[in-house]
């Protein structure tokens, strides 16, 4: 079974997201695999330990940067990978549209992808990668069984989770309760040197999605800080959110 | 709170690895340019920061609260926090731990990378970083000594890490005086096969719950030693016997007696070891037996030893690294007192005190200038034991073993000063447990200790040191220092280079006082040891510092103001100069004091010491 995984390459989500000239200023600021995507890895690496997946390929579209977070999954322990060159400011769209075309030629028996990414938090390229390749898709997958050619995924749900079994080939992407990504390894890290990666070029598609601006959220105002008697305390705090916050109560 | 939350920064780290040193030269070298790039460093350097961040760091807080328990018996006579079987097993898997002891197999990563790696783990948990640590040092004697036969029934497991290892040195009796051991070695029937009895204490991972064995490294004296260190043998003496198929046979009579209750380093299990106590134990002799009471003991356990006390450093830097981010992070938060400059104004973060960016730069200059010391020290390793010619190993290894004692003892003495400073950024909350440089510092006063007090090491440097080999490499170690002063002075840092002449000037003349003394007066030798081996340490360090500098202005200028680099050259550039024009100076006063030959600590009577 070929198992291929969507990898997103995004911001360390430790960095600090500076603007400049009303964009990201990303020179200088530690990328990162999606971390969401790196817990599609670790399932896709789970279902090889297990004998389920024969082969792991790993699909990143975006700039010849990310060759990084492709190099990294295939030091998890992936086998392959394509790079999909792809301008960065690539929407949603576009970026499905070019995952699509590329996953399409390595005719994959499940498609698995983090839910979101860390970066835009959008949620959609899964979605429309499984519209466009008119397959199955099932989201925020916390375990999911393989027999034969149906896949039994358990996902989050309101109030519980919820059992779907799909036919594959499918879209699967992970919550991040899956698994806990393994770290690469030094010998991984030297293997991954050695794997094959091949570059293509993107499916053409335009942008459906205009960006008139990026901004930083407001800085966060300084707390107060109540030091008394329990009760004096309790008192302040309500008086504190009712007239200060403007705490409303219904 | 003791430190838990990881905030080191690996910029330094890579520049000082990728952009100062050498690093094509090292790459080049046989053992590796079939399998390294300079990048792969960042690759390596980055899943080790994240571990250190995200597993290592965070069970510190277990690590000192709860801490090594014993609870005696011969199976698991010591019990560690949960946590530390994660942290052992994902430190392992990754490949992070014993393994980078291997020197033999094809593949292996350049040694000095593995600086940078101890480092950043030890400035996520001091105590923890000793789980792996020692065994990796054992794994030097024994690949280097034991029989290939031997070497496969004992190292595999050592290198994966289900084998801990110890160095067994230190007797109640026998501490910096190491050839006061009594532990006794009797030889068998069988040829290579001793009998071992006897009692060690401050055993580090001399035993613990998350291997199957140790594998102690044991010096013991034959029936017929010489006194002294001359009668030392080393041993192999693995807790549980191991079968010749390198199964696990039965307990072999090591028993731990206790583990210490110590200031810091909770995590790290500081054994009582009796060896012998049922008159079972037995061990292997590394090399060749003793031959008329002479013993191969200490100059075996010395190329574990060596290697161990540039770690210190390497611990010692990684400790007090962790809390100067800890201060800076501190003092960018914390808003208290008007600036100088503008006493009717806000209230300002601390960070913007005069005094506390001088308790930060000294903390971050000397970060760094104890780093290019430990680094490049490491360098030497490399080169001694893969360059192509044996002149260069040769030259490399002397220089290594004169920087040794300085990367131990002047970065083990900073450690306890700097978290002193970073404490100090603190102010009352520094003193509270809550914060990290609390721990830290707890954590770091062992570091100036182990290994050889930080007196032995001085003693060492400013005796045999200055005078191995007739000399000639301690005069070619001085050259190289006072080749580059002279002749690669630019106008940016024309005042620093001036103030590094005059210190080398100063050091020179330390270095003959000390030389005269060695006949006319060996206890004012002895009285100024510790502070010529800081005096040197200041010389070395402001030559290295001010390379970078070299370094640092040309990129700066090459890259432009406004780069998104440029303030971690212009934060280096702040850190050459300070540490040259404050730090350094220090020598000025070892020469006087040095000239004024002050005695009277050897004149007070002991009944005046009141
Ligand atoms: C936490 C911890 C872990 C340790 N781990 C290990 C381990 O794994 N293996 C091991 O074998 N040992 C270990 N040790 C032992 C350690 O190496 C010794 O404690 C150290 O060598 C000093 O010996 P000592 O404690 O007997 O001090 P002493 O030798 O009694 O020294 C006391 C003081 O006297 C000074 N002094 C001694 N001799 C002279 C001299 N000739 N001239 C001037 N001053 C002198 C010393 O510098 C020191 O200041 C550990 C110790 C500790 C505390």
């Amino acid at each position: 079974m070929k198992v291929l995984v969507c990898v997103k390459q995004t911001f360390d989500t430790e960095a600090k997201i500076e603007l400049k000239d009303g964009k990201i200023a990303d020179a200088g600021i530690n990328l990162i695999i999606n971390p969401y995507d790196e817990v599609a890895v670790e399932g896709a690496i789970q279902l090889k330990e297990k004998g389920i997946a024969k082969e792991i390929v790993i699909v990143a579209a975006g700039s010849d940067k990310a060759m990084d977070a492709i190099r990294t999954a295939l030091a998890m322990g992936a086998d392959r990978g394509i790079l999909v060159q792809q301008d960065t400011a690539a929407d949603e769209f576009a970026r499905a549209v070019a995952l699509a075309e590329a996953i399409k030629a390595e005719n994959p028996n499940i498609i698995l992808a983090g839910h979101v990414a860390a970066d835009d938090g959008s949620s959609q390229v899964p979605t429309r990668v499984a519209e466009i390749l008119g397959l199955p898709h099932v989201n925020v997958i916390t375990a999911v069984e393989i027999a034969g050619d149906k896949a039994t995924c358990t996902s989050e749900a309101d109030g519980g989770t919820q059992v779907t079994e799909v036919s594959l080939p499918a879209v699967i992407s992970s919550q991040v309760s899956w698994n806990e990504p393994r770290y690469p390894s030094m010998k991984g890290i030297m293997a991954a040197k050695k794997k094959p990666v091949a570059t293509a070029a993107a499916a053409a598609a335009e942008n459906k999605v205009k960006i008139l601006e990026f901004s930083l959220p407001p800085a966060k105002a300084a707390g107060i800080k109540l030091e008394d008697e329990p009760e004096v305390c309790a008192t302040k705090l309500a008086e504190w959110m009712k007239n200060t916050v403007k705490v409303e109560v219904k | 709170m003791p430190h838990d939350n990881y905030l080191y920064q690996t910029r330094d780290i890579k520049f000082q690895i990728k952009e100062w040193l050498d690093i094509d030269k090292i790459l080049s070298l046989d053992a590796y340019k079939d399998y390294y790039g300079a990048d792969d460093f960042d690759a390596i350097c980055d899943v080790n920061y994240k571990i250190c961040r995200d597993v290592i760091c965070p069970a510190n807080k277990d690590s000192d609260e709860i801490g090594m328990k014993h609870v005696g018996g011969n199976e698991k006579a010591v019990i560690s926090p949960d946590v530390f079987k994660t942290v052992y097993n994902t430190v392992i898997e990754a490949g992070m731990g014993p393994g980078f002891g291997d020197r033999q197999v094809e593949g292996r990563m350049p040694l000095y990378w593995y600086a940078p790696i101890l480092e950043m783990q030890t400035g996520a948990s001091p105590a923890i970083v000793m789980l792996w640590c020692l065994t990796q040092g054992a794994t030097t004697v024994l690949q280097y000594n034991l029989s290939q036969e031997l070497q496969e029934r004992f190292l595999p497991k050592m290198y994966s890490g289900e084998w801990g290892g110890s160095m067994c040195l230190t007797e109640p009796g026998a501490g910096s005086e190491v050839g006061a051991v009594t532990t006794r070695c009797f030889p068998t029937d069988t040829p290579g096969l001793w009998k071992i009895k006897g009692q060690k204490c401050f055993i580090t991972t001399g035993d613990w719950d998350g291997v199957e064995n140790i594998i102690h490294l044991v010096l013991a004296k034959d029936p017929d030693a010489k006194p002294g260190t001359a009668g030392i043998s080393c041993l192999v003496v693995p807790k549980f016997w191991v079968n010749e198929d390198g199964s696990l046979g039965a307990w072999n009579d090591v028993t731990t007696t206790g583990i210490e209750h110590k200031l810091g380093i909770h995590g790290s299990a500081t054994c009582s070891l009796a060896f012998g106590e049922n008159d079972n134990c037995y061990g292997w002799m590394i090399g060749d037996g003793p031959v008329d009471g002479r013993g191969k003991g200490m100059a075996q356990m010395f190329q574990m030893m060596n290697e161990e006390r540039i770690n210190t450093g390497i611990f010692s830097l990684g400790a007090f690294g962790a809390a100067y981010y800890a201060a800076l992070d501190y003092a960018k938060a914390r808003v208290q007192s008007k600036k100088s400059t503008d006493p009717k104004g806000p209230s300002v973060r601390i960070i913007e005190h005069e005094d506390v960016r001088r308790m930060l730069l000294l903390q971050k200059s000397v970060m760094e200038a104890c780093r290019a010391l430990l680094y490049s020290s490491y360098y030497y390793i490399d080169l001694s034991k893969e360059a192509a010619t044996e002149e260069e190993r040769e030259l490399a290894e002397d220089f290594f073993m004169i920087q040794n004692p300085l990367g131990k003892a002047y970065i083990s003495d900073m450690a306890w000063q700097m978290c002193a400073e970073a404490i100090q950024v603190h102010g009352g909350y520094g003193f509270m447990e809550e914060y990290a440089p609390a721990s830290l510092a707890r954590d770091c006063k062992i570091y100036s200790l182990w290994e050889g007090t930080n007196f032995i090491q001085s003693q060492d440097f400013t005796g045999r040191k200055f005078t191995m080999k007739k000399g000639e490499p301690f005069k070619k170690w001085l050259a190289e220092i006072g080749d580059f002063i002279a002749n690669k002075k630019t106008p940016e840092f024309a005042a620093e280079f001036a103030m590094m002449e005059r210190a080398f000037a100063s050091f020179n003349s330390i270095v003959d006082m000390n030389a005269a003394w060695t006949t006319t007066n060996k206890q004012l030798k002895q009285l100024f040891a510790t502070r010529i081996m800081h005096a040197a340490a200041r010389v070395i360090c402001g030559k290295l510092m001010l390379d970078q500098g070299l370094l640092a202005a040309s990129k700066l200028a090459e890259l432009g103001d406004s780069h998104f680099d440029a303030n971690f050259y212009k934060g280096k550039i702040a850190s050459v100069k300070f540490y040259i024009m404050n730090v350094v100076p220090e020598i000025f006063g070892t020469e006087e004091a040095m000239k004024a030959a002050d005695t009277s600590a050897i004149d007070c009577p002991e009944d005046a010491f009141m």
